[in-house]
């Protein structure tokens, strides 16, 4: 019994030590979508203030890797944004 | 019937007066083509993030009209010809969000703050 929980422990240890820079950490803290919480602003072409925040200061579209914007709010985020490029909003 | 939201940018060396005229002009060819003007906001003079027609600020006016897509054709076949227009966009939505101005008053105050602070 003694010897089997000491195998158990020292799998798990050296699992965790063997984690190199380019596995995905799981231990890492992972973000969840700003855009899709509850009480979340809405994806508009007419609220510059939040679309502000999801462009660089060249005016380019972030992208969702850094910014952990969900695919779906990816998607309407750069609708939104090219929408309000074309009436010179941003 | 569709809803769309429509807005356009005029000259910045225009008088208000004018704009109450243009903003009149283009609501009664809404109605004339058998639409249905549910709202129009007045953005005021903002600043254009980049040069349009040598214009550094635009006067926009915003619409939110139901109707048809003939409507449509019709106001910007007019708009194109209007020389105190910069630019006009129209966008179709599903439902419009009458209680949001995000161009009233205070607002306006706050981005210009944002911006000294920058």
């Amino acid at each position: 019994m003694k010897s089997r929980k000491n195998n158990s422990k020292k799998g798990k240890t050296s699992s965790f030590s063997k984690l190199s820079i380019f596995q995905p950490n799981k231990y890492k803290f992972k973000k969840s979508c700003p855009l899709s919480v509850k009480n979340a602003p809405k994806v508009d072409y007419k609220n510059i203030k939040l679309l502000k925040r999801y462009v660089s200061e060249n005016g380019k579209i972030l992208p969702s890797r850094i910014t952990n914007v969900s695919q779906k709010k990816q998607r309407e985020l750069s609708l939104s944004i090219k929408r309000a490029r074309n009436l010179a909003l941003i | 019937m569709n809803l769309y939201e429509h807005t356009i940018i005029a000259r910045q060396d225009i008088s208000p007066s004018q704009i109450k005229s243009l903003k009149e002009k283009y609501s009664k060819l809404i109605e004339e083509n058998k639409g249905n003007l549910v709202q129009t906001q007045e953005w005021g003079l903002l600043n254009l993030s980049y040069l349009i027609k040598k214009n550094k600020k635009g006067n926009y006016i915003h619409f939110k009209i139901k109707g048809n897509g003939d409507l449509i054709k019709e106001l910007e076949k007019n708009e194109r010809i209007d020389k105190n227009l910069l630019r006009f966009v129209t966008i179709r939505v599903k439902k419009f969000d009458l209680k949001e101005n995000y161009f009233g008053k205070d607002e306006i105050e706050e981005i210009k703050k944002e911006k000294k602070n920058r």
